[in-house]
């Protein structure tokens, strides 16, 4: 079966103002860009997808992941991963214990390997206890990414990922997280402002209109 | 932005070159003045408890040296006991208002109930301490307002019955009220942290992705949250320890007397009409002193285990510990103690207005002004001396605070930890193991200035929890503010003057309002200094509470609330006034 | 400087008196020490002008908070003085603070100029020679104590005062009682022991550390040895013999032992005050108390602080009797002015304010006779409050044992009853 993302009839509301309707449907490897001023509800949305919208906020319509309507789980239950502008590692742990959280529980041994060879496979061998802030900038957002990927996510929202990355980096990156959602075959959806990155997706581009 | 640019060089051209320099070298003596009001009266304190305690107190005509006083310690009846009790109760409470803490923390650390909460039990961090013991009492007594809600309908008690609390011989009853007392300052401390806006968003953004990565909420906060908050949390719980083992005013009111905690007995032995058994309590408060210290071991000897024993489940992956069940029992004891403590209080504002209120009756017979009436007259030139001693000592602690974290950012490296810790030092080491060789002392320099004793005496205690509360928020100051300020050619003095404490309004506020606080709240040390020549709201308080009825005692409480409460309101309301102005 | 000078005045002033006491039989010694005596006074008023007195006194009730603030009113009129009350919640805190001093050798800049004082403090006190004597003797007014027959002013605990107190008030042990729930409140220490096993949990006495707990054990201690030997009752007036001492308290732990399992909290736990008793009374856990100022009583009624329904009576066998004092320190800063506040609180108007039920009530030192009809009749008051104790109520008085039994009742009470099981 494949995977998808599908968002019905949302409407959200900030206060009683209407900030944006949308009806979506992503397949599993395909990459939805949004793109849309500030205020136009681009995060507002993602938080709704994640389940946490803030108070002020509210929303009709509802959210399938695979077909399941995920609309009331609570945000730790709905399998969504998310990369955000900033790695956001945990200053307490090592990148290997970073990764370690994020993965199912299960042997210990197998899950140090199984951390040892993802991080060969993005190019940072030998860092797994290295403290994440001893990281440069790519390498944080490629811990970030893997600590992602290995929850096991069944979709990814991406929150401008790229744009704290100066410009070979954010290719670099951009493309290295897109292979995954390919390979994996995972729906995703990309917030961002540079047209670049929704050059880069490849896929269906929404524009969101500020607010009247 | 034109006018500022017209003003700029004139300002900066006003500045002769002299001052400049002036304003610097005050930053930099500023550590070493810090440290000098610290140590010296804290280790001299020591000092002159260590000779009586030794033997050697010549007002006593005592000069040998000799171990009489902790021998006639050791052959004190029930002396196991007392240490017993200290360090049962100290440990205890403080383990359970950091416990509670914990669990509102990451229960509600999403929730907008974590601020109904912090509004809720902050009161509760102004309240001193015998006041909060008194309101306890009444409501666990016998006679008290539980058992006068279930009298006589469905206990059929006419009478009030034999009870156990307050007075227990376990210490439940002081463990209860130290608890109570304790927990809201635990809670402000860490909300103080995530206020923290770079280390707050940080952390929050951190406990998302838990979220996002599967973890149930209340396991997202143990497993990413608690490590990063623990450290900054650590001074408060050390000293809220230090405090709760060698308190008086808890265990005086609450606790059993067949024996008393072991402070209490010091604190008696001192005021012995026995003018002897001062060696035994210098000897005492040297006990005292050993206690705290090996309870402050105790508790960072627990963190290590934690430490070694948790950390492999930080990574092991399980994301759900008992979820549901865990958030019910803390939305429970939350709802239980916010409960108890608003019936505290409403028994204490009961109390303030009662006329005759004979038990089982859940309400007084008439309500009378009378009480306040009463204390209001008597009360002129304490509520003076409160209000302005505590902006004295409020007003030179925050300068000194400032002008430290200024030197730190001047000199670009951060205050040794030694210099950190000694901040906390009148924090963790008991006021009844220094403040009386501190009286000896001010007495051979300054036996006049009453006045200015207290002020320093209090500037003493004022001191780190002004630097606690406004440290973080310095340090954290966005730097590129002062060097925008400074490429346009700004002195140190005018990017401290018109830059950072601007910037900084709120927190001082807040801190001043601490500040504020806790001078109104001292009762040893203003007696002490004193000489009880100078008599504030909190000494007439416990020498009432001491001596007449609950009703004034009562009077005198919701007073020494008010107070504080009022500094609070100001602290709130100011930068929200001048930040709406701001934005219109 | 000038203190020092005073101090030897002072003490000049001592040695022509007792020389002069000799010859006081003599008219003409008489006429001398009278004029002596005024010239002298005068000066202590001229320097007692526009000084402040700091007047370290026990604060724990407002009627006699309200009491101190009206002399100091007084005597800022009369004397242009200006009189502190510095409120101490316990005396002992004064105590320290004179030997604070007296340790870190300041012997003329004291913080406390008079202070409220008896029995063991003022013991201490005199011990370590922190209070000047040789003063009291000769205020004014001390002669309408009439100190030649009236050894209550001159003798404080059994101890002679030698001039360093000035009596200001007597007190006796009243007990009180809330007559809604008993209806015959037991008259002597047996019949006290008989209702206390019948009423169990209903009565106990503050922790013999407090005044008034330790105030009970005498009063029990002095009514168990009524029967006994005229020989062991003058060993209580005199200073502990530690070979009959075991002998002498036997009685009064038996006593105890039978008492304190039918006490509140069944004697495991003891009231930290005696205003702690009070407030137990209201609350109805104890049916039946005590105090030694039988005067806060309907006070507190007047206040709400207790039930209307409370009455106060005096015990059939006996109720230990005491006069209380103020002292001026070694050091006092202010002497003279303290002599004069002290002569100020002896006063006929003075004490027949005080002893007003609603400004105080605390009895007076003065002796009538030595008293103009005039200001005898200062004394006289009207309309009782139903809860005080009745005029006449003390049938007959007991004499406080020798301060040094506080001391081996407390170590001897402390190694019996302080650590409860």
């Amino acid at each position: 079966m494949q995977s998808s993302l599908q968002i019905k009839n949302l409407q959200l509301f900030r206060q009683k103002e209407e900030l944006l309707s949308l009806n979506e449907h992503v397949n599993g490897g395909d990459i939805l860009t949004i793109m849309g001023p500030s205020g136009s509800g681009k995060s507002s949305l993602l938080n709704w997808l994640i389940g946490t919208l803030p108070t002020g906020f509210s929303a009709r319509g509802e959210v399938f992941l695979n077909n399941n309507n995920i609309s009331e789980l609570p945000a730790h239950l709905r399998h969504i991963g998310v990369l955000y502008q900033d790695p956001l590692l945990f200053s307490h742990l090592s990148v290997a214990g970073n990764i370690a959280f994020a993965m199912p529980k299960g042997n210990k041994k197998l899950r140090l390997e199984k951390i040892d060879n993802a991080l060969a496979q993005i190019g940072l061998a030998g860092m797994a206890n290295r403290h994440p802030d001893n990281l440069s900038g790519g390498q944080q957002a490629r811990v970030a990414l893997l600590r992602m990927l290995l929850s096991e996510p069944k979709a990814i929202l991406l929150d401008e990922p790229f744009s704290k990355l100066d410009a070979q980096l954010r290719e670099d990156t951009r493309e290295l997280v897109f292979s995954q959602i390919r390979t994996y075959k995972l729906p995703a959806i990309m917030v961002t402002h540079d047209n670049s990155d929704a050059h880069a997706a490849n896929g269906k581009l929404v524009t969101l209109k500020t607010a009247v | 932005m034109t006018v500022a640019s017209k003003i700029e060089p004139l300002v900066y051209k006003s500045i002769p070159p002299s001052r400049y320099s002036w304003f610097a070298r005050i930053v930099k003596l500023s550590p070493q003045l810090l440290l000098t009001l610290l140590i010296i009266p804290v280790l001299a304190g020591l000092v002159f408890v260590l000779l009586p305690a030794f033997g050697w107190a010549p007002a006593l005509d005592q000069t040998q040296l000799s171990f009489d006083g902790f021998i006639a310690i050791s052959n004190t009846p029930g002396i196991t006991h007392m240490i017993a009790l200290s360090m049962f109760s100290g440990l205890v409470s403080t383990f359970i208002a950091f416990l509670i803490t914990i669990m509102i923390l990451a229960v509600f650390f999403t929730s907008s109930w974590l601020h109904t909460i912090e509004r809720l039990l902050s009161p509760i961090l102004v309240i001193p301490h015998a006041a909060a013991a008194i309101a306890v009492g009444f409501l666990i007594a016998p006679s008290g307002m539980i058992s006068r809600l279930i009298s006589p309908w469905l206990s059929q008690w006419e009478m009030a019955p034999n009870g156990i609390f307050p007075y227990d011989p376990y210490g439940i009853s002081i463990i209860i009220g130290l608890t109570l007392k304790e927990l809201p300052f635990l809670l402000l401390m860490a909300l103080g942290v995530l206020a923290q806006p770079e280390l707050g968003k940080k952390l929050r953004s951190q406990h998302k992705v838990a979220l996002n990565l599967g973890y149930c909420p209340l396991t997202a906060f143990f497993k990413v949250v608690l490590p990063s908050l623990y450290p900054l949390m650590r001074l408060p719980i050390l000293a809220v320890l230090a405090y709760a083992s060698a308190s008086v005013e808890m265990p005086l009111i609450l606790g059993p007397n067949t024996p008393a905690t072991l402070a209490v007995t010091i604190m008696q032995w001192f005021n012995d009409v026995d003018l002897n058994l001062r060696i035994q309590a210098s000897a005492g408060a040297i006990l005292q002193l050993i206690i705290t210290c090996i309870l402050l071991l105790i508790w960072l000897g627990g963190e290590k285990l934690c430490h070694v024993f948790f950390r492999d489940s930080l990574t092991n992956g399980v994301r759900d510990h008992g979820g549901a069940f865990w958030q019910k029992i803390t939305v429970v004891i939350t709802t239980f103690v916010i409960s108890f403590i608003l019936l505290s209080l409403v028994g204490l504002i009961l109390w303030s207005f009662a006329g005759f209120w004979r038990f089982p009756n859940a309400l007084p017979e008439q309500f009378v002004l009378l009480h306040y009436t009463q204390a209001l007259m008597q009360m002129g030139d304490a509520l003076f001396n409160t209000v302005f001693i505590g902006i004295s000592a409020t007003f030179l602690a925050i300068a000194i605070t400032l002008l430290c974290l200024e030197a730190e950012q001047l000199d670009n490296k951060p205050l040794s930890r030694i210099t950190s810790l000694i901040i906390y030092l009148p924090l963790l080491v008991p006021s009844i193991a220094f403040l009386f060789g501190l009286v000896w002392l001010q007495q051979l320099i300054a036996h006049q200035a009453a006045f200015f004793s207290v002020v320093f005496s209090h500037l003493l205690f004022v001191l780190p929890y002004v630097f606690l509360s406004l440290a973080s928020s310095y340090r954290r100051l966005d730097p590129r503010f002062s060097q925008v300020a400074a490429s346009l050619g700004a002195p140190p003095s005018k990017v401290f003057f018109q830059i950072k404490l601007p910037q900084l309004f709120a927190p001082i506020l807040i801190a001043a309002a601490l500040g504020l606080a806790i001078s109104f709240g001292q009762y040893l040390p203003t007696l002490l200094a004193s000489g009880g020549r100078v008599s504030t709201i909190t000494t007439e308080a416990v020498a009432l509470a001491n001596g007449a009825s609950r009703r004034t005692s009562a009077v005198y409480a919701i007073i020494q609330m008010v107070l504080p409460f009022i500094g609070f309101i100001i602290a709130w309301v100011l930068p929200k006034y001048f930040f709406k102005s701001a934005r219109a | 400087m000038p203190q020092c000078n005073g101090n030897k005045k002072m003490v000049q002033y001592c040695l022509f008196y007792i020389a002069l006491s000799f010859f006081s039989h003599l008219t003409f010694a008489n006429m001398a020490n009278t004029q002596k005596s005024t010239e002298r006074w005068q000066q202590i008023e001229h320097h007692a002008r526009l000084q402040t007195v700091y007047f370290h006194a026990w604060g724990g009730d407002p009627q006699i908070n309200s009491y101190i603030q009206w002399v100091a009113k007084q005597v800022n009129e009369k004397y242009q003085i200006n009189l502190v009350h510095v409120k101490l919640a316990d005396t002992s805190e004064a105590v320290s603070r004179v030997l604070a001093e007296k340790a870190a050798d300041n012997n003329t800049q004291g913080s406390v100029d008079l202070i409220w004082i008896n029995g063991a403090n003022f013991a201490t006190m005199s011990e370590h020679s922190l209070l000047l004597s040789q003063w009291a003797n000769y205020l004014p007014n001390f002669k309408y104590t009439d100190p030649n027959n009236n050894p209550a002013v001159t003798y404080d605990f059994g101890i002679a005062t030698n001039g360093m107190e000035s009596p200001w008030g007597q007190s006796s042990l009243t007990f009180y009682y809330d007559s809604a729930t008993i209806k015959t409140p037991p008259e002597t220490l047996n019949a006290l022991l008989k209702w206390s096993e019948n009423n169990p949990g209903r009565f106990s006495y503050p922790k013999p550390s407090d005044y008034l707990g330790m105030s009970f054990l005498k009063y029990a201690l002095t009514v168990l040895h009524q029967h006994s030997s005229d020989e062991i009752k003058n060993q209580l007036n005199q200073v502990v013999n530690a070979k009959t001492k075991d002998k002498i308290l036997a009685p009064l732990w038996q006593f105890l032992d039978t008492l304190h399992p039918t006490l509140w909290r069944k004697g495991s736990h003891f009231m930290q005050s005696s205003a702690q008793m009070r407030r137990l009374i209201d609350d109805t856990e104890l049916s039946l108390a005590f105090t030694f100022s039988s005067a806060e009583i309907p006070a507190a009624v007047a206040r709400y602080d207790l039930i209307p329904s409370i009455r106060s009576y005096a015990m059939a066998d006996g109720s230990l009797s005491n006069t209380h004092f103020v002292a001026i320190p070694y050091n006092a800063s202010h002497a003279p002015g303290a002599q004069v506040v002290a002569n100020f609180l002896l006063s006929p108007a003075a004490q027949a304010y005080k002893q007003r039920p609603e400004v105080w009530g605390d009895k007076t030192v003065l002796i009538q006779h030595t008293l103009a009809p005039k200001q005898q009749a200062l004394f006289t008051h009207h309309n009782t409050h139903p809860s005080a104790l009745p005029i006449d109520a003390i049938k007959r008085t007991l004499n406080e044992p020798h301060p040094s039994w506080v001391k081996a009742i407390q170590m001897g009470w402390q190694a019996r009853y302080g650590v409860s099981q």
